[in-house]
């Protein structure tokens, strides 16, 4: 995932300062062109060129032939420090334009094994273990990555500040704040940053994030304000869409919603200018919170809306690195621990500067990860969250729909006993039937209730409807000695319309006493409701036609359905015919679920 | 027997003398259509059972029962589907008919009115009833039914609840155990959202005593007790506490 912005991450650099690098590179280009013959000056030039057009152009291929070029140029006129960095150089190309972080690795071994042969060559080496550090943290091996980054830092003095703020970037994808903190504190008080407002900037930054995460409103919001203090003054474009996408949350944390608003909106226009397509997702997110903090609903949606299209768009680019990422991890892993024992062997070496913009950059490229990570944390709970509403809505509107059904069947009932019978009795079972809707619109206010509640509003329905024709069927509920009915907890009015079935169709025109047979049983985590009768069977009711559902088991077959997607499980509704005159069984198996 | 109808709809007159019918031998009704008459005419007849409607007109049942110096009859109040009505029966534990009214919880009531269940401490639990209705905050009690009449306890002294079977525990801040003739699940029902919460199977808890939640599923409670939260409910539990 983090390849996709770490390619963004570049083109920030291509836009934002794109006059100054096209000039420095065709200043670079004119002077490789001008020396025919290759000497040392044209390899370190050459060099030198390779990591400003990586920072320029990080999609351009060209750049491994032109790296592996030097490197062979190089190797001809054996000067092994041009090839030592020259390796380092393709290491880069390999890490950051084409993502694989195998062949990297390879290249970063060569110039390791370089420095092996060339004590000389070993003050140069400590950046090399840093490229290596971000590569295991590119694989999010984190506890190696720091390994890497401490061995730097004790060692490095030029390198103290990348190695201090690729460790507060470490913490912060380990969600140890607190770390994380003081590693950027500390390197926001090291010398070296004084006279580095862009470094500065970028730390700030990134603290600020940290803060907002460990909800610590205000100094979030002072780092922020620190930053976009250090861009506006020294114009540094490099850090300003990110370090305007944090201040934003860190307004949005401090509700101060105008600010908050400002930033997203000015993050949003930097990034569309550049095509960064990470950046505005995040913006249009922040805007997103933003606006639905303020009451501003239909702007939410828009925001939120896009923040949709653009997340799913990216998903579709993150898997097929994730694909890429699975394919060398294998070989990867066989490298790592040739590597391990050639990184262990090296254990005196002394400092050397090389790779200061390299670093800034990879310092730089982990803050991202890190503020990408939160927005995806955040936007996979919002997501999850919505999910939860659309489907609770659903369900709640489907139970709604049961009221009347039940009601307007109730009123059928009632007016079919008024029919057969004296109105003192009539009175009577008009009060039974009030009592059962009351209880049905008691338990339909509930997502679930205890199986004891559901099967106390079966029994006095088959009372009641018992009695309204007499000695047409009798029934019998058996419920597993195993189940707690108390504390399983079903979907309210679940069985009652196939109950309804039997009665009001299934026995139609039979001769002899009906049976109803409700059964509840426990089996392997699933609860397994069964109602048979004996009636004539669900095919051959409704005049032989294809069997029409009725209105309460539609309604219920869609309940299952959501219940199911909601609950990851495979509940079931089966309705078996067991012929004619023979009955139908209805079967429905839910996931068990318990109050305590 | 004496027994009065307080209400002032005919139909639900004429259902609930139709309901006595069976029970009229050695039966006198009196029956009053509105507040004012109900006041005098429950003073001066002095029943033995009074059934009672929720709304009459512009005034309620409250307002008679609080007018009415004696209280020495069996109450049961008659309600279509004032909920809040209803709660306050429950808390106060006086015996209530929904309408239109069922044969069979009728014969019920009824049954435990002349037994004159009805009547034990009816005062006192007519006064929780009426704490219960009035809208000024006043702390408010239950009445908690055993084996031997009520108990009347102020909800914000109940710390926790513990189910006993068909019975429940009740163990308040002055480190006092009541026992009560209802399941911990009448319990929860009543006192859910008043701060109390169902921790566990067993445990009714009042959040406002609450210690400390520890990792591996348990709670201390201020008096130093220590109870087992269920996994099921940690989620909620933890929301709640939370949020005071």
């Amino acid at each position: 995932m983090k390849y996709i912005f770490t390619l963004m991450l570049f083109s920030i650099v291509v836009h934002s300062s794109a006059q100054q690098f096209q000039m420095e590179l065709d200043s670079l280009i004119k002077k490789i062109d001008s020396s025919t013959v290759a000497n040392q000056e044209t390899i370190d030039l050459r060099n030198q060129y390779i990591k400003q057009a990586l920072f320029a152009n990080p999609s351009d291929t060209t750049l491994l032939t032109f790296s592996k070029k030097t490197v062979d140029l190089a190797t001809d006129l054996r000067y092994w420090k041009g090839l030592l960095v020259g390796y380092e150089r393709v290491a880069l190309v390999y890490q950051y334009s084409f993502s694989n972080p195998y062949k990297a690795l390879e290249y970063y071994h060569k110039a390791l094994g370089l420095m092996e042969k060339d004590k000389d060559l070993q003050t140069l080496g400590w950046s090399i273990y840093g490229g290596i550090g971000t590569l295991y943290y590119e694989q999010e091996e984190y506890g190696k990555a720091l390994e890497q980054f401490k061995k730097v830092l004790h060692n490095d003095k030029n390198l103290e500040l990348t190695a201090t703020a690729n460790i507060a970037n470490i913490f912060g994808s380990l969600n140890q704040l607190d770390s994380a903190i003081y590693y950027y504190k500390k390197a926001l008080n090291l010398e070296q940053v004084t006279n580095n407002p862009t470094y500065k900037a970028n730390l700030y930054s990134n603290l600020s994030l940290i803060y907002s995460q460990a909800d610590q409103l205000d100094a979030a919001l002072a780092s922020a304000e620190n930053s976009i203090g250090l861009i506006e003054q020294y114009g540094i474009e490099f850090v300003r869409p990110t370090a305007y996408a944090n201040a934003s949350m860190a307004y949005l944390g401090n509700k101060d919603y105008v600010n908050a608003e400002l930033y997203a909106n000015e993050a949003l226009q930097l990034s569309e200018a550049q095509g960064n397509v990470f950046l505005q997702k995040s913006a249009w997110g922040t805007l997103a919170d933003v606006y639905s903090a303020k009451g501003e609903f239909s702007k939410a949606l828009e925001a939120y809306t896009k923040f949709s299209v653009l997340k799913d768009s990216l998903n579709n680019q993150n898997r097929r690195v994730e694909i890429n990422r699975s394919q060398l991890e294998f070989e990867f892993e066989k490298e790592r621990t040739i590597a391990q024992a050639e990184i262990d062997r090296q254990s005196t070496i002394k400092t050397a500067s090389l790779l200061g913009g390299g670093g800034l950059l990879a310092a730089s490229v982990l803050g991202f990860v890190l503020y990408k990570r939160r927005r995806d944390v955040l936007e996979q709970k919002k997501d999850a969250e919505f999910r939860v509403l659309v489907a609770d809505t659903e369900l709640k509107a489907l139970r709604a729909q049961m009221n009347p059904h039940f009601i307007f069947n109730a009123l059928n009932s009632i007016g079919d006993y008024i029919l057969k019978n004296n109105n003192e009795t009539a009175l009577e079972y008009l009060t039974k039937f009030a009592k059962l809707m009351r209880m049905v619109l008691e338990n339909s206010e509930n997502k679930s209730i205890p199986l004891e509640e559901d099967l106390k509003f079966l029994e006095l329905y088959l009372q009641v409807e018992a009695k309204r024709q007499p000695g047409k069927f009798s029934y019998h509920i058996q419920v597993d000695e195993a189940l707690e009915v108390e504390n399983t907890l079903v979907p309210p009015l679940l069985l009652q319309p196939f109950i309804e079935n039997s009665i009001w169709h299934g026995f139609r025109d039979r001769d002899g006493m009906g049976q109803i047979q409700i059964t509840i049983n426990e089996n392997q985590d699933m609860l397994i409701c069964s109602i048979e009768d004996n009636g004539r069977g669900i095919e051959h009711t409704a005049n032989g036609n294809e069997s029409k559902k009725s209105f309460g088991v539609a309604i219920t077959e869609n309940r299952l359905k959501i219940l199911n997607k909601q609950k990851n499980k495979e509940g079931r509704l089966q309705v078996i015919d067991l012929g004619e005159q023979k009955g139908t069984r209805v079967e429905i198996s839910l996931p068990l679920e318990h109050l305590f | 027997m004496k027994i009065a109808i307080v209400d002032d709809e005919q139909h639900c007159i004429n259902h609930l003398a139709n309901l006595l019918k069976p029970h009229s031998a050695d039966m006198q009704l009196f029956i009053f259509e509105n507040a004012d008459d109900a006041i005098i005419g429950l003073e001066k007849t002095r029943p033995d059972i009074v059934f009672l409607d929720v709304q009459l007109h512009d005034k309620t049942g409250f307002d008679v029962l609080s007018s009415v110096s004696k209280r020495d009859f069996s109450l049961i109040f008659t309600t279509a589907y004032e909920t809040y009505a209803i709660e306050a029966f429950k808390f106060s534990a006086i015996d209530y008919l929904l309408k239109p009214v069922d044969k069979d919880d009728f014969e019920m009531a009824l049954q435990k009115a002349t037994d004159k269940i009805e009547q034990t401490q009816l005062h006192d639990r007519v006064k929780v009833l009426l704490s219960h209705i009035s809208t000024n905050n006043s702390p408010k009690r239950i009445s908690v039914p055993s084996n031997d009449g009520y108990v009347f306890l102020l909800m914000e002294d109940i710390v926790r609840c513990q189910a006993d079977v068909n019975y429940t525990h009740i163990f308040t801040t002055d480190g006092k155990k009541y026992t009560a003739s209802k399941t911990l699940k009448h319990f929860e029902k009543l006192l859910e959202g008043d701060h109390f919460f169902r921790i566990h199977n067993s445990h009714l808890i009042n959040l406002l005593y609450v210690n400390s939640y520890h990792k591996d599923g348990f709670t201390i409670l201020k008096d130093g007790m220590k109870l087992e939260v269920s996994t099921r409910r940690k989620e909620a539990f933890i929301k709640l506490c939370g949020k005071l």
